[in-house]
């Protein structure tokens, strides 16, 4: 009976290639490969058609998938390697390391632990961040003069061509040296357990009287794993040490990409360049010359001319590097400052592209169909069904008439989507008006699968994870204006259940906040949604009230708001003035309006306050017929009087007018008095205020233009307002009759 | 008599001397050292026998890599870049440490004609004797073919296009044909040329493609960090003390990193906290600059001064540097001074001086 223990680098090519030698001269009858027990289950689907790597194994806790832990694979993996070579062989292939449900059931408990010591620290303290393990192979690297533990096994493992034996012998020696000299790293405690369990898996296979064991698993474990049988007592008490759990775990093979590959997940940290190992792994010979053709074919398709010459070039000057950095090989480094050099100009920039579509690549994986999924892509999937969607590449229209039940709950499930930021459906805006109408693009790539289940631990269904989404956002919000958008984004999705929830946080964040611009910002979206209340069926009365309170909030303060605030601040501020008046209009209370009008009348008469908002205010309070005609000669001629500085003027007109023009030509007595002040200007004021003029009117319609030019060329309007004589044919009551739906039309629509 | 600047070769002949003597790598034909001694000449280092080599280049070691590597395959190197980022300065060494000479200098202008660059006719002599290889005045890059040197071009895209474009067949072909005399000299093994040219300046000519293709391309950049800016000024300025002979003493550190702030500050268009946004001059404010504002102020505080640095003794060239541009640069500079020198407690002499001076 034998064991072998071969050391390997994981996602590293060089050890796939001598895995493979090892494996075909060994000929093992069971192979053991580093990864949590539960994911053996999946491993038979290795070597199935439809299962094309950059795939993961995903194993998730089946109750709370928020916990999971994902175990990518590339072709060149080892541990791929192993797994395709026991499938083939048809011989027995188990994982082996610490169970996955343990090592959440130990998270857990650590998680606990922090909170229950972070409320005994009062929570204040910054912990200092725990020091990140330093890989003991870059100690050796560094007294081999090597800038990393990369470069360092690079240098003598990736590109050797000895005998496999010999080639898994010396990683063997090298990790058993380094772990003789007693290097400790942070990762040791939970090495102990792991390699324990390791032990013990092997231990069981040879009970099953396996008589060839050949173990695959990550170089560092490799001396740890040969004597089993001098551990026995110690591991017996790691054992037992261990958490009891009964989480019940599932493992998945999902989808994957080379960028994810590139990310840190269950088998330690990425990879810096995924398509890059895939050319080494694939190609058999002169990979260097083959890489930079692909190099130059990537040029050529961005429309950059380079000519075989470049290529010719480009590899006789990352041989000279290489040999300049006493390298047996030309490795990637060497390769782009080549590149980069004799095809790009030196210029850093162009080697962008061969970074993204080469180095990094983008390949993405696939899965079996008949493979388990998780309940949220599941959960997916049945509403596609349901509603009759289909995932298409090319882009398609969905145009929703949101009073047929069908195409109210696709918005919905779009609405949801939406909050789970998944790029399938784009909203377009509809050609025809009206609130029942609904227009989406969709366009599916294989990629928004993952995506998906990124979201999967957010709940098990989509409803619930959009909901999870919308209560995550509204607990880290710290402005009433984000929870207002969130609120407006729930309601078309239909979730109703935490409503309460964004409620209250707005309660909150106003009762502290002092932000009255936030408070503007948000109020007008509260408003509109208040006015859903009784559309939707929910009960919004909460909102009502808390509009109100928000309301008084901004009656009191907003008149010291104003105070002070420079150009810039004070044009935000008028818009928002603006749009709250108009949202108010909407809310159509009568006592509301009439504390709204206090406040603007208030703003009006304060010293400090920008001749924008002024101006702005003024307007308002006259379209909302607050003043009497005399009051409003008066307000208005004491703006323009020429006393004032005319960059004042310009401003308050600017606010006054707010961004029409029709106003001047339908009020003669304001056209009057604004038509004498211009004429009291000077040429030389004039030509200064023409930039401040034109921005204001440079804004209207055309036709509104045109006619307050026409209007300019009479001067003074002197007769009184034309009044139609009264048609004796007039019938008063069928002109009432259309009033309401006129009224009906005028009302906006949010 | 002595000149005012020495040769590469001169100053640092100890050092190279060393290299030499310790070099266990393989040396190509034509070279003096190997090509790994030559990276070390460059970036400094101690050598087996403990000898420092001081940098000559500090900054990415790759850069210099690239460059020493492109010399030994049979490409050309270009060193391309913004003025002062120490092309030139990079350009003399490399071609020292390879071949121990660096005097094969073609200086491209605008008026530089092609006779300057492949081969020129001794008239009196064509005169008297016709068309014979006696009659031929052979330009520095003709006789570095010849002896298989390297010839420097400094300004390559100052020179004009056409003239740019007699390089080509030399660089690709290796061989100059002299139709006059049916001949043509062909290149001897070791043979290369180095140029330097500029990105960024009034009245450059671009490369043309079949010229870029001809070279390999390295783009010295401006320095990376302040430490590594201070550090290039240091050592360059000290080494300029002992050549120019000045009695002041080794600039104080404070006024360098001070000058090296402004100069970073304005180039970057944004101070160093990050907390202000910065017009930047039209004129590049690049380390070479710096270089030359240190020296004039020590020149200043060593003839007129008490020989020590002040902030005064700066001021004067620093707004040279900076204001090229007498309207826009004076405005970047007066909101500059204003809103950030002036806010500066420490800075406060500074501030005064640049102040006086308008």
């Amino acid at each position: 009976m034998s064991i072998h223990i071969l050391g390997i680098r994981h996602h590293g090519v060089g050890s796939a290639k001598q895995l493979k030698n090892e494996l075909e001269r060994l000929q093992p009858d069971i192979i053991l490969v580093e990864g949590p027990p539960e994911i053996t289950e999946v491993f038979t689907y290795v070597g199935e058609k439809a299962l094309q790597p950059p795939v993961a194994i995903m194993v998730y806790n089946s109750v709370d998938p928020k916990e999971s832990t994902f175990y990518p694979f590339a072709s060149y993996s080892p541990e791929w390697v192993a797994i395709s070579h026991a499938n083939k062989n048809k011989i027995p292939v188990r994982a082996l390391d610490l169970p996955a449900a343990i090592s959440f059931e130990k998270a857990r408990i650590q998680s606990e632990n922090k909170k229950e010591e972070a409320e005994d620290a009062n929570s204040e303290i910054d912990k200092p961040l725990p020091i990140i393990p330093q890989d003991p192979i870059s100690i050796l690297a560094e007294t081999d003069g090597f800038s990393s533990g990369e470069a360092w096994w690079e240098h003598h493992f990736e590109y050797n061509t000895i005998e496999s034996e010999a080639h898994f012998k010396s990683v063997y020696h090298v990790m058993n040296a380094l772990r003789e000299e007693g290097l400790k790293s942070s990762l040791d405690d939970e090495n102990v357990a792991r390699e324990a369990y390791m032990r013990q898996i092997i231990t069981e296979a040879r009970n099953e009287m396996y008589e060839n064991i050949v173990v695959v698993c990550g170089a560092w474990h490799a001396p740890a794993l040969t004597d089993v049988d001098s551990y026995v007592k110690e591991d017996r008490k790691t054992l037992k040490q261990l958490p009891k759990t009964k989480i019940k775990t599932i493992a998945t093979w999902i989808p994957w990409t080379n960028k994810r590959l590139s990310m840190a997940s269950g088998y330690g940290a990425g990879i810096y360049s995924p398509g890059w190992y895939n050319h080494l792994w694939v190609t058999e010979e002169d990979t260097e010359i083959n890489w930079l053709t692909k190099v130059a074919e990537t040029f050529r398709a961005n429309k950059i001319d380079t000519s075989t010459a470049h290529v010719i070039e480009s590899f006789k000057l990352a041989r000279s590097l290489a040999a300049i950095r006493n390298k047996h090989f030309v490795s990637l480094s060497e390769m782009n400052d080549a590149i980069r050099s004799v095809m790009c100009m030196g210029d850093e920039i162009l080697l962008d592209y061969v970074n993204k579509e080469l180095i990094i690549g983008n390949a993405l994986g696939t899965v079996p169909n008949d493979i388990p999924k998780m309940p949220l892509q599941e959960d997916f999937e049945i509403n596609l069904k349901q509603l009759r969607l289909k995932l298409t590449a090319d882009p398609k229209i969905y145009q929703l008439d949101l009073r047929k039940e069908l195409d109210q709950n696709r918005s919905t499930f779009f609405h949801r989507l939406e909050l789970l930021n998944l790029n399938w459906l784009v909203r377009r805006s509809s050609r025809t008006k009206g609130t029942f109408k609904e227009t989406w693009e969709a366009q599916w790539s294989p990629d928004m699968m993952i995506a998906l289940i990124d979201n999967g631990f957010l709940g098990n269904t989509v409803e619930a994870a959009a909901q999870a989404v919308v209560v995550n956002e509204c607990i880290n919000a710290k402005k009433i204006e984000t929870i207002a958008t969130l609120l407006q984004k729930s309601i078309p999705a239909e979730l109703f259940e935490d409503l309460h929830i964004l409620i209250s946080r707005i309660n909150e964040i106003a009762s502290i906040s002092v932000d009255i611009l936030d408070l503007l910002k948000a109020l007008p979206n509260l408003i509109n949604i208040s006015r859903y209340g009784d559309v939707r069926n929910s009960d919004l009365s909460v909102l009502n009230h808390i509009v109100q309170q928000l309301l008084i909030k901004v009656n009191t303060s907003l008149a010291n708001a104003c105070y002070g605030l420079d150009e810039e601040n004070s044009s935000a501020m008028f818009e928002e003035i603006s749009k709250l008046n108009h949202a108010i209009g909407i809310y159509d209370d009568a006592e509301i309006e009439a504390e709204w009008f206090a406040t603007l009348h208030k703003i009006l008469h304060k010293d400090g306050v920008h001749p924008i908002i002024i101006g702005c205010v003024c307007r308002l309070l006259l379209d909302g017929q607050q003043f009497t005609d005399e009051v409003a000669d008066q307000h208005i001629s004491y703006a323009l009087s020429i006393n004032n500085l005319p960059e004042t003027v310009a401003a308050w007109l600017q606010g006054f007018l707010k961004g029409s023009g029709m106003i001047l030509i339908y009020d003669n007595r304001l056209w009057n008095l604004i038509y004498t002040w211009v004429s009291t200007l000077n040429k030389e004021t004039f030509i200064e205020l023409l930039p401040m003029l034109r921005r204001s009117f440079s804004n209207f319609e055309f036709s509104e233009r045109r006619q307050i030019g026409e209007k300019a060329k009479e001067g003074i309007i002197t007769e009184k307002t034309t009044k139609t004589t009264l048609d004796s044919n007039f019938d008063e009551d069928l002109a009432n009759s259309i009033l309401p739906t006129i009224a009906h039309f005028l009302t906006p629509q949010s | 008599m002595e000149t005012l600047r020495q040769s590469a070769a001169e100053q640092f002949s100890e050092e190279l001397e060393n290299l030499k003597k310790q070099d266990s790598g393989k040396v190509p034909a034509g070279w003096q050292m190997s090509p790994q001694s030559v990276v070390t000449y460059l970036m400094g280092g101690k050598l087996k026998n403990n000898f420092e080599i001081s940098p000559k280049y500090i900054g990415d070691r790759r850069l210099m890599e690239v460059a020493v590597a492109t010399l030994t395959t049979d490409r050309a190197l270009l060193l391309y870049g913004i003025p002062g980022t120490g092309k030139s300065w990079v350009s003399e060494h490399i071609t020292t440490a390879v071949t121990g000479d660096a005097s094969l200098l073609i200086q491209g202008t605008a008026g530089l004609g092609e006779e300057a660059i492949r081969y020129g006719w001794n008239y009196a002599k064509l005169l008297a004797e016709g068309p014979t290889e006696s009659a031929l005045v052979i330009t520095p890059l003709m006789r570095a073919m010849k002896t298989g040197a390297i010839a420097r071009i400094e300004e390559l895209t100052r020179i004009s296009a056409d003239v740019q474009d007699t390089l080509i067949t030399v660089l690709s072909e290796k061989i100059m044909p002299i139709p006059e005399l049916s001949m043509e000299v062909r290149a001897n093994k070791g043979f290369n040329v180095v140029a330097t040219a500029n990105n960024r300046d009034k009245g450059v000519n671009e490369l043309s493609s079949a010229l870029k293709r001809r070279f390999n391309t390295v783009i010295l950049p401006t320095p990376n960090t302040a430490a590594e800016e201070i550090n290039i000024v240091k050592t360059r300025v000290a080494s300029s003390i002992k050549s120019l002979e000045l009695p002041a003493e080794v600039p104080s550190l404070k006024e360098i990193e001070r000058i090296v702030q402004i100069f970073r500050e304005l180039r970057h268009g944004v101070t160093t906290d990050g907390r202000t946004k910065l017009k930047s001059p039209t004129s590049t404010v690049s380390t070479a600059e710096a270089i030359s504002v240190v020296n004039n102020g020590l020149s200043l505080a060593a003839h007129f001064g008490n020989g020590e640095l002040t902030a005064y003794d700066v001021a004067s060239s620093l707004v040279g540097a900076i204001v090229k541009d007498p309207v826009q640069d004076a405005v970047v500079w007066k909101e500059y001074l204003e809103t950030v020198v002036k806010t500066r407690e420490d800075w406060k002499d500074i501030y005064r001086a640049c102040k006086e001076i308008g």
